[in-house]
């Protein structure tokens, strides 16, 4: 009996279904477990021939499955390996089955932290710069990021599930042990921490609002004499920040942090106290004598 | 607005939203980025300049919208399409900017609820066509497995997202066509501090998966000080941070061998 493979043709097209559709049937149940199976019935229609064992493949691969999919193509590309041995008489379907369930935390963690969470506002920062640069046409960064991303996501998920249908389970796993995916998740967040620090600096605001005036006479430029106006005596905001610039948004994002991490605050409820804070903050600058609006 | 760009905004709410049929890589990490949204919003409503204006904060306040295990409490799709179709419907009605920026935070603040609750529902709804594709599995047709994903999944997707955002729009439009509504000048105020408080949770958040040991907090915050002491661009520190990573990894590596 000839060895099965599955063909290249069956393989691209096994990855376009999950490229493009793997996010179609998210539920709670399987999670992407339906996609998962589409993405998969090409391969099994290619590798088995009677209609029992191509039920018995589907029906392993629509059940609970879920990863962060641009990343997690790697999973396709290893449950692809492990069919087509099986197909040759090598390996179980339950080994695929724990496969699967293995992969689902190491990629889904990766995935998020890494691209979603690491990439993607880096490009958008890159982009944002460029639209805030370009003001006569800032929809160029727009643009880019429309044409950046997709395709570099594309590229990428490609490459890595031939990477998981080339090395297989243990090469993944090998080249996961090995300490050079921690490196290079080390490096990456620096990278991140360092340009996330700089965003906070740059994009969070948040001011305090107290400014206590005092009535008295200033110099107007335009009538070249003193008219009755008001000069500050007390801002808070310019005070902290003398101490240690933009201290108050720091504070504020270390206060989500907090929230979000440490007390396992829904991004929903720490919405909802920054809109009161913000209402609070500007009711402040709105009281007559220490506000500094009025 | 007219119906045809109040079907073509929702048709784009859609296709931005998670799982429509272009894939998330392109809809929902592209489409559904204020960026990119409010440049489509522009272009359907033929003023992408006053797009712009919005979307930039928009962009900002949203950055780091990260969805662990597809928990999502505030569709970011939702919200930048309807607040940036609201900002320029209603725009003859508010004098400057500020005010602009305003309402599109208030629109998205509209469209997020309306989003977040419609994911929830198209989540809890997608859970039937699992008898559907066990049936297919069970009768082992590999042709027929892509249906209960995408059609299954799409004509409740499809349901959930574009119907409610013609709704919210034809209210905007109604708003629009009624001369507008007035908005005091202590709302634009706050909203707009909300808006720029809004980044520090997207940073919150992003600190909370990138932050695994003390001595992060300090690379965390020389970031901080290059912008804030040396004010330094984000683009200037991106490059640093970026040849600090290399040479980080370049250690790292020497480290091995030695």
């Amino acid at each position: 009996m000839a060895t099965k493979t599955v063909s290249e043709k069956t393989l691209k097209n096994s990855f376009k279904q999950w490229f493009f559709w793997n996010g179609c049937s998210q539920q709670a149940e399987t999670m992407l477990g339906m996609a998962f199976g589409q993405s998969m019935a090409p391969v099994i229609d290619e590798l088995y021939d009677t209609k029992e064992e191509k039920a018995e493949g589907l029906k392993r691969h629509i059940t609970l499955f879920n990863t962060e999919s641009q990343v997690g193509s790697v999973c396709n590309g290893i449950a692809i390996g492990m069919e087509e041995q099986l197909a040759n008489g090598v390996g179980t379907a339950e080994a695929i089955q724990d496969a699967k369930v293995a992969l689902i935390g190491p990629t889904s963690a990766i995935g998020d932290s890494l691209w979603v969470a690491t990439i993607i506002p880096l490009l958008l920062t890159i982009c944002l710069s460029i639209a805030q640069g370009l003001t006569t046409a800032p929809w160029v960064g727009a643009l880019l990021y429309m044409l950046v991303y997709p395709l570099g996501t594309y590229l990428l998920s490609w490459r890595l599930f031939k990477l998981g249908y080339k090395a297989g389970l243990e090469g993944v796993q090998r080249f996961m042990m090995s300490g050079q995916l921690d490196k290079i998740m080390n490096a990456i967040t620096v990278l991140g921490l360092i340009v996330v620090g700089a965003l906070t600096a740059n994009f969070v605001t948040c001011s305090l609002n107290i400014d206590i005036k005092t009535a008295t006479q200033v110099f107007d430029e335009a009538s070249k004499s003193y008219v009755d106006g008001t000069i500050s005596v007390f801002n808070l905001d310019n005070l902290l920040n003398s101490v240690f610039p933009k201290i108050v948004p720091l504070g504020l994002t270390l206060f989500v942090y907090n929230l979000y991490a440490k007390k396992n605050w829904s991004p929903l409820a720490i919405m909802g106290i920054i809109l009161l804070l913000a209402a609070v903050l500007t009711a402040i600058g709105f009281i007559p004598g220490i506000g500094a609006f009025v | 607005m007219s119906t045809l760009q109040v079907i073509l905004i929702a048709l784009f709410c859609y296709l931005g939203a998670i799982g429509s049929i272009v894939g998330n890589t392109i809809g929902w990490y592209c489409l559904g980025r204020p960026l990119v949204a409010s440049f489509v919003v522009g272009l359907i409503m033929g003023d992408v300049s006053t797009a712009m204006v919005v979307g930039i904060p928009l962009q900002i306040a949203y950055l780091a919208n990260v969805t662990p295990g597809g928990a999502v409490a505030w569709d970011l799709s939702y919200a930048t399409y309807i607040g940036t179709a609201m900002a320029l419907a209603l725009k003859g009605t508010v004098g400057d900017n500020a005010a602009l920026i305003g309402l599109a935070f208030a629109g998205a603040g509209v469209g997020g609820v309306v989003g977040g609750t419609m994911w929830n529902v198209h989540y809890a709804l997608d859970v039937f066509i699992n008898r559907w594709a066990n049936k297919v599995a069970e009768s082992g047709d590999c042709k027929k497995m892509w249906m209960p994903n995408i059609i299954g999944g799409q004509c409740i997707g499809f349901l959930c997202r574009f119907v409610p955002a013609v709704i919210v729009l034809s209210a905007i439009r109604a708003a629009g066509a009624a001369n507008g509504i007035s908005i005091p000048g202590w709302f634009t105020t706050g909203i707009s501090a909300f808006g720029s408080m809004m980044a520090a949770l997207g940073m919150g958040i992003i600190l909370a998966f990138l932050v695994k040991k003390p001595v992060h907090w300090a690379i965390f915050l020389a970031g901080f000080v290059l912008a804030t002491y040396f004010g330094m661009s984000t683009m200037a520190v991106a490059v640093i941070a970026v040849l600090v990573a290399v040479i980080y990894y370049a250690i790292l590596e020497k480290k091995e061998v030695a």
